[in-house]
């Protein structure tokens, strides 16, 4: 076989060792370059500045367990964010599956770490069926929909509650999502509630997003792991994002280097055609 | 399957309905057009039994005829049967077995099946990005562009690559795709008027 | 044909009530009005799609010619099943992962009908895994109905129609594994797919198969533009029924939308060079479009 035969055909199993090495290598030796902040997550971030403190925020975790990996390091800094200017938190999940179970698991670590308390500084509201449903019923009346918390609580015993019922309670709402209930938490809670909206979502979403943002439906976006490196930086916490983008950056130039190498191939053999 | 007149009058009613409901505020309207969607929600809860005994019944006859990887069969129906008893005795809430089974075990499945994406990008865009021709060519170069503007590499070598990739995705993305979003939602509203209107039953069998 | 007429009276008779209803036009911004006049524009344009594509389904049944662009992957589709039967393997379609409640998935849907009376006539073996239990039933029926109409009723199998798992991530395992072993001849996914949709075509691809794709999803496009051998994009998903049923009900529907694209395309246009030259109505004219 000739060199540029091998270039055009590497056997895939070497295209998939050489990115679980590049993703493996940066959690054993950690490698971080500066981060430059982009405009659609500065105006997440200056959404949230602008509340003063005390605020109450929504953040659903609309979130399946599979893209945890992306979406929860932006969760994370998001929730930090919140907890650094004591804004109080009301959260929940329209993904039954493992949904509420990340909800109570980011918040109550989060939560403890900033010493807030239960019930007082944030919920967990928990899952209930039909999100149409409950996106459009909490416009009205969040206990109509959720008489209880998550454990079972009702609502009208936790102090968090007392002074929220609806949307128009919320000073802002930081949707998370991996699938398509953030054009909901959009066209639903934003346009007909009136709702500020800001999303953190996967990087292949965010693109899509972009039209909601250019009509203004849409605060900003934090998109994958980028978008929650660059968050952290924002609030000067470097973590799980920061760390995540050295494995990123080795992926994308691996890919890089792939495609170069086998479009060298394809051109030097399509020469050989030509000159034969 | 029900195919005379009933189904397609149900689908008129309900689908105009819902057509309805969308441009009135009346609160007896909205509270109808909730319990329609409630009803979408408990008739989905049963038809998973549909799902159950399709899968039941091409697993058990793969057991009773011995097909090749018949005990993988058996793993399932073990597994579906754990989930079901744990779910059905103490419910599914955090910190209930089925919790656990559900955060240890089938979750990190998902999430290795998500991170295999990273696999198959890498080779089907060795593969795809060739400089074939003019088109293939930009598709190639733009795609590099952007892989590098994403990361904090391709702004050590070049300072303006984040705002290039950040135009590309604002721009040029951004107008293909809702060009592909304005054609693809013609194209719904037309299947669903067809269907309202008892022109479409596929769903029925009929094409 | 009278049928129709009455359905379309029907309908006209229910739209024209509810806007001509006198309280709907006193109670404009009250919250609890029974017409929401802040949506009349989304009314009169919605009235104006339906009426166009009601109108051009009757032109095509009266007889009236309407062409349709070739689509190179559904030109394919007959190539894929010839090769799948000289092979002796499968056809696998996926009608997406979407439910029952997706306009993508009835789209998946029509086509599998047109496919199956193609497998059913070349006793070609077929798969047909689905997501959820709604859409396996539905396509059971059309299957089913499929083989009926080739004249092979009892050719139709229960498990070629199969529920693999009620999760994407676990269907795709599930789909791939199939795909592995199987080593299917040609793969079609046309529907609603999601993160699975490069999982489930780059596997097809390591598995040698032929694979025509088809989506509404923008971002899982380029995924299936690089796995697959041709793909459809966009609102060619809901034109393949058209394409291969040539049936009016189709080809009505694609012409009444192609009118209504270039109609918005121009308006795309007006409202770009008014705002562009900052004409002094460019603001009103954008409010017309503005739904709340």
């Amino acid at each position: 076989m000739s060199w540029t035969a091998h270039l055009t055909s590497f056997d895939r199993r070497w295209i998939y060792l050489l990115i679980a090495l590049s993703v493996i290598l940066p959690m054993f030796f950690p490698v971080s370059f500066p981060e430059r902040v982009t405009e659609q997550t500065r105006s997440v971030y200056d959404a949230m500045e602008a509340l003063p403190e005390g605020s109450t925020i929504m953040i659903p975790f609309e979130i399946w367990p599979s893209t945890l990996p992306e979406t929860e390091p932006l969760a994370r800094a998001a929730v930090r964010h919140a907890f650094m200017r004591n804004f109080k938190i009301v959260s929940l999940s329209n993904i039954g599956a493992g949904g509420p179970s990340i909800t109570e698991r980011v918040l109550r670590e989060e939560g403890d770490a900033f010493g807030k308390i239960y019930g007082v500084d944030y919920v967990n509201l928990g899952f209930k069926a039909n999100y149409l449903a409950v996106l459009t019923g909490m416009g009205t009346s969040i206990r109509s929909i959720y008489p209880t918390d998550h454990s079972g609580t009702p609502l009208d015993s936790l102090p968090i509650m007392q002074t929220v019922d609806r949307y128009d309670d919320v000073q802002f709402v930081f949707a998370i999502s991996d699938n398509a209930t953030i054009e909901y938490w959009i066209s639903i809670v934003g346009a007909r509630f009136g709702a500020k909206i800001g999303a953190g979502v996967t990087a292949v979403m965010a693109p899509k997003l972009f039209a909601y943002l250019d009509a203004g439906q849409l605060v900003g976006i934090l998109g994958g792991m980028k978008g929650g490196a660059e968050y952290e930086k924002l609030i000067n916490r470097p973590e799980w994002a920061t760390r995540g983008m050295g494995a990123q950056s080795l992926v994308h130039l691996v890919i890089i280097a792939f495609i170069v190498l086998g479009n060298i191939g394809f051109i030097a053999s399509r020469r050989n055609k030509a000159a034969e | 399957m029900m195919r005379g007149p009933i189904p397609v009058a149900v689908a008129f009613l309900a689908g105009i309905f819902m057509v309805i409901s969308f441009f009135s505020t009346n609160p007896a309207i909205e509270r109808v057009s909730g319990d329609f969607l409630n009803w979408v929600s408990i008739v989905s809860g049963f038809t998973i039994l549909l799902g159950v005994v399709s899968i039941a019944h091409a697993n058990w006859s793969k057991i009773q005829r011995r097909k090749e990887g018949w005990p993988y069969a058996v793993v399932l129906r073990v597994f579906r049967a754990g989930m079901l008893v744990s779910g059905f005795s103490e419910g599914v809430e955090t910190g209930t077995v089925y919790d656990w089974l559900f955060t240890n075990l089938q979750a990190p499945m998902m999430t290795t099946m998500f991170s295999m994406l990273a696999f198959f990008i890498a080779s089907a865009a060795y593969r795809a990005f060739r400089a074939r021709t003019l088109q293939a060519t930009l598709l190639l170069v733009t795609a590099i562009i952007v892989m590098l503007g994403r990361i904090p590499v391709g702004q050590a070598i070049n300072s303006n690559l984040p705002d290039v990739t950040n135009w590309i995705m604002a721009v040029p993305n951004m107008a293909a795709q809702r060009g592909i979003i304005i054609g693809a939602a013609l194209g719904a509203a037309a299947t669903a008027l067809r269907i309202i209107l008892g022109l479409e039953r596929t769903y029925m069998g009929r094409g | 044909m009278c049928g129709d007429t009455t359905r379309y009276a029907v309908t006209a008779a229910v739209i024209v009530a509810l806007l001509a209803c006198p309280a709907a036009a006193q109670e404009t911004e009250s919250p609890g009005s029974l017409f929401n006049t802040d949506r009349v524009n989304a009314l009169l344009l919605m009235l104006a799609f339906c009426g166009a594509v009601l109108y051009f389904i009757r032109s095509s049944q009266r007889g009236k010619e309407m062409y349709i662009r070739p689509l190179p992957g559904l030109e394919a589709v007959e190539d894929g099943v010839g090769r799948a039967t000289e092979m002796g393997r499968t056809v696998l379609f996926i009608p997406g992962t979407g439910d029952i409640d997706q306009a993508e998935t009835f789209a998946g849907l029509a086509v599998l009908g047109k496919i199956a009376k193609i497998t059913a006539r070349y006793d070609t073996p077929l798969m047909v895994p689905c997501l959820y239990p709604m859409p396996l039933a539905a396509a059971s029926e059309v299957v089913r109905e499929a083989y009926t109409d080739a004249g092979k009723p009892d050719a139709f199998k229960p498990d070629m129609v199969r529920y693999m798992a009620g999760e994407s991530f676990g269907f795709s395992a599930a789909v791939n594994g199939w795909m592995m072993r199987e080593k299917p001849a040609t793969n079609i996914f046309l529907g609603q797919f999601h993160a699975e949709s490069l999982l489930m075509a780059e596997t097809g691809n390591a598995a040698g198969a032929i694979q025509i794709a088809g989506t509404a999803q923008p971002e899982q496009l380029p995924f299936f533009i690089a796995a697959c051998d041709y793909t459809l994009i966009g609102e060619e998903l809901y034109a393949a029924s058209a394409y291969l049923s040539k049936e009016p009900k189709y080809l009505g529907a694609v012409k009444a939308q192609d009118i209504f694209k270039i109609t918005l395309t121009v308006l795309i246009l007006a409202g770009a060079l008014f705002t562009t030259f900052d004409a002094g109505w460019a603001e009103t004219f954008r409010s017309w479009f503005e739904v709340h």
